[in-house]
């Protein structure tokens, strides 16, 4: 009986325990909606890191594959077509650059990463499929076209941070709308591989380099 | 047709001309490199060729990707000779450019190849500016700070270059430098340099994607004289010892005792059964000592195994033989003829007899020295009618034959004896055998080893507790001295003296030398030898008439304890010579036979 009467007690005590109650905690403590909320200049930090890593990864593939498949560099037989995101109307210097408007900036940065979307897939189709390359190169190019589509992402974000914040006018046009532009040479063939690659290496540093400076344009505290 | 061909011969012999003469048309000139310090312009650098002995014009010609025109360098100077700047608006990032050099002379021209340039991978910024190097002094100690500032052609600021700065570091002497990667700030502190030495520092930046910059000039800092002080080190150390020591110390609190025993091993004591220190504190020595006696010691052991055959010789033919000494113990009862005194036989109360016969042979004796021991049970044969003298303890000369023997002491192997106090019934023993190698000499030089036998047999003959005799045996019991002759004759002789060298000097009893005392006993002025042990002892039998007690076992006679009064000292013992058997010799001559007692 005494035993009972324990063990009675302690269950009582356990419930009438207010603090003992089991409930959920809230997982984002911190900031009024309860999480913790990335400032402006956070985000512009990890799709600027982003970016870098992304530019890296298209480096190293462009230089494997001048060393393994285009042995002449700088020869004459050497036939450039044109990129297909050379319809994008880029800034080409720095005053350009600083010329343009944060909108058209950002917009511009869009543009670049929505055009590559479907041909990085396609490189890493065709990668993956040829037997020249190790599977190291072709989950390079994987990953590469992952990347370029999560930076795309987080640039959606920045924009849409922006906006909130008010440092962005309106004018930023849609860009779900934006035409898919097919890496379709101005001949109509396809571009080869090392094509592509050349130049989504060149796209990627100019993303990268449009980043900072919005970055520092619109978050001058660090780095700038 | 006729043109041409008039123009083909004509510059044929123009080379032909040329070539004797030693010029030529321009060698190909070869663009070494192109670099862009700030990702806004950029310069291009070639080597000329030959020049072919002409004056030569170069000039650098491009295009740029995916367009025919071709431009010219627009500035030829400003970047020195054989090279070409191209300013911000002649700069297109992220396009190929196609470069080419034309040189030019009046014979003829040649173009380099042509070099594919993307300005945005060819930046080669400036060195970094302003290098300063500073002591900062601190607790843990001075350190360097380098500070510096970016290259003034770098723009940063805007984001649009980003640049990441390196430093390095030496003594003067040293070879390696010592490098420091310094990210994206703009200074450095540099710790553990060595005090009083002086370090020399460079700094040098590269963009993310581009070229290293030159080092800048050295810039030289000296560190002052300090002491390094590594705290925090000794301090943990100390902390650290010091609780080793305490968990040591507690532990070895808590363990003292088996630490104890382990470093200092009890001693152990000196214990006797049976011994009441307080009794002895109170001064009653005797119930002390009382206390110690066992009672019904020795034990009764059938000693007929033990027994030493030995023959008794008397001259008295009233004597008997005694063959066995069975009769020994008997013979403490009967025996009260003064021939007794002679034998090996010990009457058992040879108390009132070794008085009464000690009295008899007083007479003419100098007797100052004796003494009736009460240690009755100690066999030993004293001299007779002089008996109650002897030799002076520790005298080596005799001035008469007279030589006390006492009895032995256990000395086997063989169950302990011990004595009686109450007993008082000695038994004499004889030895056997008396070597007697003695010349008809009057000279006292008689050397005689005298050996005993069989005495082993001889702890036998203990048959009654009543009477016990100590007997001794020596280690070599068993063995007959060398150079004994198994003859069973018996003849006496009487020490004469014994020499330095601890040997008994005996001679026969038919000396002239001897002492004309007179003796009651054909055979008081002789003594028999029993036995020698170790070479330098030598126990001589004595009749019954004296219980000289002293010398020999204390632990119990057949009398009653009593502080042993030396009667006659019988046998001088040299000191050196112990036994190992442990016999004692006493301060008065006699020999303490307590210590033949067998150990155990």
């Amino acid at each position: 009986l005494s035993l009972w009467a324990v063990a009675v007690l302690l269950v009582a005590l356990l419930c009438l325990d207010p603090h003992s109650r089991v409930s959920s905690a809230p997982i984002c403590t911190h900031g009024p909606s309860g999480c913790h909320v990335p400032s402006l200049a956070d985000l512009f930090d990890r799709v600027i890191q982003h970016s870098a890593r992304m530019h890296s990864l298209s480096n190293d593939l462009h230089s494997e594959f001048e060393q393994y498949f285009l042995p002449s560099k700088n020869s004459i037989g050497k036939i450039y077509r044109k990129c297909h995101t050379s319809s994008i109307l880029t800034p080409n210097g720095k005053e350009n650059a600083q010329k343009l408007a944060r909108e058209e900036l950002t917009e511009v940065i869009l543009k670049l990463l929505m055009a590559w979307r479907d041909p990085l897939f396609q490189l890493h189709q065709s990668m993956a499929h040829q037997q020249d390359f190790n599977s190291f190169s072709s989950n390079k190019a994987l990953e590469m076209g992952d990347m370029a589509h999560e930076l795309r992402k987080g640039v959606e974000k920045v924009a849409e941070k922006m906006r909130v914040l008010g440092m962005l006018g309106n004018s930023v046009t849609g860009l779900s709308a934006a035409e898919t532009m097919l890496p379709i040479s101005d001949s109509g063939e396809a571009m080869s591989n090392y094509e592509l690659l050349y130049c989504f290496r060149r796209d990627s540093n100019k993303v990268q380099n449009y980043l900072k400076i919005l970055k520092c344009r619109i978050v001058p505290e660090h780095d700038c | 047709m006729r043109n041409s061909g008039a123009v083909l011969i004509l510059s044929f012999i123009a080379k032909l001309i040329s070539q004797a003469a030693g010029v030529s048309a321009p060698g190909k000139p070869r663009l070494t490199s192109c670099r862009s310090p700030e990702k806004e312009t950029f310069t291009c650098w070639w080597e000329p060729g030959d020049d072919g002995g002409l004056p030569t014009t170069y000039g650098l010609y491009y295009h740029l990707e995916n367009s025919e025109t071709i431009y010219e360098c627009p500035d030829y100077r400003t970047a020195g000779d054989n090279s070409c700047f191209f300013n911000k608006n002649d700069t297109s990032l992220w396009v190929n450019y196609n470069i080419t050099v034309v040189a030019t002379n009046a014979l003829g021209r040649d173009i380099s190849d042509p070099v594919e340039v993307d300005v945005a991978y060819i930046v080669q910024p400036n060195t970094p500016e302003n290098v300063t190097a500073v002591v900062v002094d601190e607790d843990q100690g001075p350190f360097v700070r380098v500070s510096w500032e970016k290259p003034r052609t770098a723009d940063t600021r805007s984001g649009w270059i980003t640049l990441q700065y390196q430093l390095r570091v030496k003594q003067k002497k040293d070879k390696e430098w010592e490098e420091y990667d310094a990210g994206m700030q703009k200074y450095y502190n540099v710790f553990s340099l060595h005090p009083d030495k002086e370090f020399m520092v460079q700094v040098r930046c590269k963009p993310d994607h581009g070229f290293w910059s030159e080092w800048t000039q050295t810039t030289y800092v000296k560190m002052p004289d300090y002491i390094p002080r590594e705290r925090s080190l000794w301090i943990m150390i100390t902390i650290f010892s010091v609780f080793i020591v305490l968990i040591l110390t507690w532990t070895l609190n808590v363990k003292r005792n088996s630490v104890k025993l382990c470093l200092l091993p009890p001693v152990p004591g000196p214990k006797i059964k049976g011994f009441d220190k307080q009794l002895l504190k109170s001064g009653k020595s005797e119930e002390v000592f009382n206390s110690l006696v066992i009672q019904g010691f020795p034990p009764t052991i059938d000693y007929d195994d033990l027994l030493v055959e030995y023959l008794e010789v008397y001259d008295n033919e009233e004597q008997e033989l005694v063959l066995d000494s069975k009769d020994l113990s008997e013979d403490c009862m009967k025996s009260k003829s003064p021939s007794d005194c002679d034998s090996g036989r010990g009457s058992c109360d040879s108390r009132t007899l070794l008085l009464e016969k000690c009295m008899v042979g007083r007479e003419g004796s100098r007797s100052d020295q004796h003494q009736y021991s009460q240690h009755g049970e100690t066999s030993w044969a004293s001299t007779e009618s002089s008996e109650c003298q002897g030799l002076e303890p520790g005298s080596p000369e005799f001035s008469d034959g007279r030589v006390k023997t006492w009895p032995v002491v256990f000395s086997s192997p063989q169950p302990h004896h011990h004595y009686q106090v109450e007993a008082v019934k000695p038994v004499y023993h004889s030895v056997p055998e008396i070597l007697n190698h003695s010349s008809p000499h009057a000279m006292p030089a008689n050397y005689q080893n005298l050996q005993h036998q069989d005495i082993p047999q001889q702890e036998g003959r203990f048959g009654k507790p009543a009477c016990r005799h100590s007997q001794s045996y020596t280690h070599g019991l068993d063995t007959p001295a060398p150079g004994v002759s198994p003859s069973r004759s018996l003849e006496y002789v009487e020490v004469q003296r014994i020499n330095p060298e601890n040997m008994l000097l005996l001679r026969p009893l038919s000396d002239q030398n001897r002492e004309p005392e007179g003796s009651d006993y054909a055979g008081e002025d002789y003594s028999k030898v029993k036995e020698v042990t170790s070479n330098n002892i030598l126990l001589l039998q004595r009749d019954t008439s004296y219980l000289c007690a002293d010398g020999y076992s204390q632990a119990g006679q057949c009398t009653t304890q009593q502080p042993p009064h030396p009667c006659k000292p019988v046998i001088y013992q040299s000191h050196s010579g112990m036994p190992q058997e442990g016999m004692r010799v006493m301060g008065n001559g006699y020999v303490d036979t307590t210590v033949l007692m067998p150990s155990y």
